[in-house]
Order: C-alpha cells, then structure tokens, then sequence
C-alpha cells in the first residue's frame, strides 16, 4: 500500500480506494488506478472489556456483524443495507435510525491509513487524536484506510415491528414514536397517504406508542439482521439530513409538491430517520439532532426533475447531502454548511499535499475555487 | 375446491385516473385488479403493461394463496417500474393456475364526486 501511494505520487496518478460500490455519487470515479480492499476482511483483534474491535476495511457489514455477534459483540446501530464495506460506510456517513444514535462514522474509536505521502498514521483517542474528527468520515481523502478500530456493544436482540398506518397519525405521534423507541423510522407512500412505521425496541420492551393500524412484521432477531432490510428493486435515491426542527416544515412541502407536481410519475416512498448530532467534520449530523428525508425512486424512470425540485426544498431547510447519495452541490455550496469545513481542508491539504486521492469530482465538492 | 377460471386474462382497458381529490387513500383514483384462486395451490400471478407509445413494462410479480382472494391496485406497482397516473396502458395477466379476474376503477377526478366502474377482464385461455 505504501509503495502504491509513493509511486502513485511520484508519477501523478490519482489512487481511489473501492468499497462495495454502493454509493450512487461519483466518490470513486478515476482515470487513475483504483485500490481493490476486498481482501482485507474480518475481525483482526477485539477486546470485550474495552468495547473495542479492530477489522479489516473492507468487511461488509453483513459479514461484519455476523463475525461480532460469534464473539459476543455488536455494532451499536447499523444502517438499512448492509451491502457496505465499513471503510466505505464510515467514510460516507451512512447512518441508521434513533435518536441516540449517531451514525456509523461516530463508532470509529481509529484508524490505521497511508496518508498522500506514504506515511503510516495512526489515528485514536491516544495518537493523533486531533485528527480523529476528520478521519471518521473522509470520503477516502486522506489516506487509503487499511485497519478500522470500532467502538462495539455486548450482542443484543432487537424486537422489529412494522405497521401500515396513515400519514396523518404517524406526524401527528412523530415525536413521542422517535423519543420514545429505540428506533424509529416511516416510509411515506405518496399515491396512498400510507405509511409503513418501523420500530425496533430491545425485546422487553414495547411500542410506545403503539402505532394506529394493521402490524406486519413482528420479529425478534440479533441487531445485526433486525435493523437491515431487504431491498431487490433497483433504484435512485437523493437524502438530505436536516435540523429536526425544520423536519416538519420540510417535509409538508415535500409532500406538497409530490402530490401536486410529481405523483403521476412518483409511486414509490419517501424514508425518514433520525441521527443524534456529532462533532465530525465532514458529517452531515455536525452540530445538530438530524432528521433525514430519502426519496426512492425507480431506476429504470427519470429523476432528474424529481430530486431537482426536491432538492430545492430540502436546501431552503438547510439540508444537507448525504455524502454517497445523488446531489448537486459542489465546495462552494457545501462550505457554509459545514462549521468546521476549514479544519477538514486544512487536514486533507497535510496529510495529501500533492492531491494522489483527489480525483477531479472530489475536487469540484472539496475545494472551493478561490 | 377446483380451480375456476382461466390462465391468461386480457385487460386492454387501462388509465389511473388523475388527478384525484378527497381524503386518502379512501378516495384516491385507481385502477385495480381482483384476482380470485379458488384452487388447493397457490397461483403465481405475472402482469405484463402494454402502452400506446412505449415497450411493454413487466413483468410484475405477486402470489395469491389458496383459496383467497387479492386486490392489486396498479397505482401501487413499483416493482420493475412505476404506472403513470393519466396514461393509457393494457395488461395481460397469466397464472400457472386457473384464477378469475376483475378489474374495478374509482375516478376521483371531479372534485366532490365518485364514480366506480367494474368489469371483468377478458378470459383469453
């Protein structure tokens, strides 16, 4: 890895370490060489006591949590698809639901990566720990991550139950149903006015409240499987993640326009969660409780007006992209939402001085023209 | 019980009507299949849509279990492909068992008004 940075440095390529390709932004994209880390894999040292685990950048989750769980061990929230490499899902931000949780790039204790100069860096609470904020979620700008160092929870299960409700009681209950689980989260429907609420609670315990409608999955499963869905249909999805106090407005504008200018096209639902706030540099929770918007969309059927129009309003809210999902926004845009932008440049400017995993895409969200 | 009906129906008639007014979903606009297995075996239904001006969409998959009954309302398929509301379309319907098919619309179009219409779709095998 470190001979691949030096002479990828020394004669001008451009390096992009590749996860899963799940994200549908062009964070990879590359005329240079791409980095395969398919190989690094699996749980490469735990500590119980310490809630500590060190694993191979490019585990999927899937097969990650099936590896904690053999060893007592959990991630203590997961997003909806498990398909993810962890480099690529802490790198990205992906994040899952509940309000206590942050997302998946707050569960980085550390880092081992090859910074854009060949150096290796360690990265944690104990050694170089001022750069830990700009590690946990780097789109892969800093350096090729080779170990990832988890902050992990004793195995648990998680009870998940699903309704099929109306809109107009899951808004009306939508605090008390966030603040009150453990996870929560709703699908909007917008030909129906349905909902289908999600809430998942450790097994003792019980909805609160009970959703008004007819329940569909009643389930109690290992977090690792209970929190991941399963999807086959193939689609395109814009999420932004918004100051939970601008949800509501928000979203009654979204559902404004869908209904009135995008429903003949628009069949498929809208996903809202929640994320607690962080102190990560790049994170899309920086400084704030969050709650997120996601449309779906099929993606065999134009979206290009769709997301456009929804985007308008997501960004009126002070939304703002998730990092692996469509947008349009470039550094210049990005800058003013982000308080500690400046700090995360600074960084990514020292640990990769000649730019060798800046790619141009990267370069249009990441610097700014002066 | 025997299984009735028929394994191909032909349904040509087809358009969700839009826009819609009235609380939802009671009073939205659709377009919708009722699909009868009276037989001891599951049926396997595939739904192929026809449009005047582009490819055929499908197909769209859902299973009706033995001896019950499933309503489908097309504005609800997402799965290769959404239908888009106001576009004239046709549908074929095959099964591996026999089924019987209805297809009702309720038109919202008007605001303050209701109209339902039912037939039933055309048996072709």
């Amino acid at each position: 890895m470190v001979e691949a940075v030096q002479r990828a440095r020394a004669e001008g390529w451009t390096l992009r370490p590749v996860g899963s390709g799940h994200s549908s932004s062009p964070l990879v994209r590359t005329d240079g060489v791409l980095l395969d880390l398919s190989e690094m894999t699996g749980v490469l040292s735990h500590d119980v006591d310490a809630g500590r685990a060190t694993v191979g950048v490019g585990t999927r989750l899937g097969d990650l949590g099936t590896q904690l769980y053999d060893l007592g061990l959990a991630m203590e929230n997961l997003g909806d698809v498990d398909l993810q490499t962890i480099a690529g899902a802490v790198g990205t931000g992906t994040h899952g639901t509940g309000v206590r949780f942050g997302n998946l790039s707050t569960q980085v204790a550390g880092m081992r990566l090859v910074t854009g100069t060949g150096e290796v860096t360690e990265v944690s609470a104990e050694k170089s720990v001022e750069l830990l904020p700009a590690v946990r979620l780097s789109l892969g700008v800093l350096g090729i991550a080779t170990a990832v160092t988890l902050r992990v929870v004793p195995a648990y299960e998680l009870h998940r139950q699903t309704w099929c409700s109306h809109i107009d009681w899951t808004l009306e209950h939508l605090d008390e149903l966030q603040q009150r689980n453990a996870h929560m989260d709703f699908y909007w429907y917008p030909r129906s006015d349905e909902t289908q609420i999600r809430i998942l609670n450790p097994p003792d315990r019980s909805p609160d409240p009970r959703p008004q409608g007819t329940l569909g999955t009643d389930e109690v499963e290992p977090s690792h499987r209970a929190l991941v869905k399963q999807r086959h249909l193939r689609f395109d999805e814009i999420e932004y993640m918004l100051p939970s106090e601008a949800f509501r407005a928000c979203f009654a504008e979204v559902r404004r326009r869908i209904k009135t200018r995008h429903r003949r096209e628009v069949a498929w639902r809208l996903l809202v969660r929640t994320i607690a706030a962080d102190d990560i540099c790049l994170s899309p929770a920086h400084g704030r409780a969050t709650t997120t918007i996601a449309c779906l969309h099929n993606a065999s059927l134009p979206h290009d007006a769709y997301f456009s129009d929804m985007e308008a309003v997501f960004r009126a809210h002070g939304g703002r992209p998730h990092w692996g999902k469509k947008h349009s926004l470039t550094a210049r845009d990005l800058r003013p939402l982000y308080p500690t932008w400046d700090t995360f440049a600074e960084i990514r400017r020292r640990l990769d001085p000649d730019g060798v995993f800046l790619t141009p895409d990267l370069a249009d969200l990441l610097e700014a023209p002066s | 019980m025997s299984a009735l009906g028929q394994r191909v129906w032909v349904l040509p008639g087809g358009l969700i009507p839009w826009p819609t007014h009235g609380e939802e979903p009671e009073f939205t606009g659709f377009d919708q299949l009722c699909i009868l297995n009276t037989g001891d075996e599951a049926a396997e239904v595939t739904a192929t849509i026809y449009y005047e001006d582009d490819e055929p969409a499908g197909p769209y998959r859902w299973t009706v279990g033995a001896c019950r009954v499933r309503h489908v309302r097309f504005n609800d398929l997402v799965d290769p492909a959404a239908v888009r509301l106001g576009r004239p379309f046709g549908c074929v319907v095959r099964c591996q068992v026999p089924v019987v098919v209805q297809f009702v619309r309720q038109d919202t179009r008007i605001p303050g008004g209701l109209a339902l219409m039912t037939t039933m779709a055309f048996p072709a095998s």
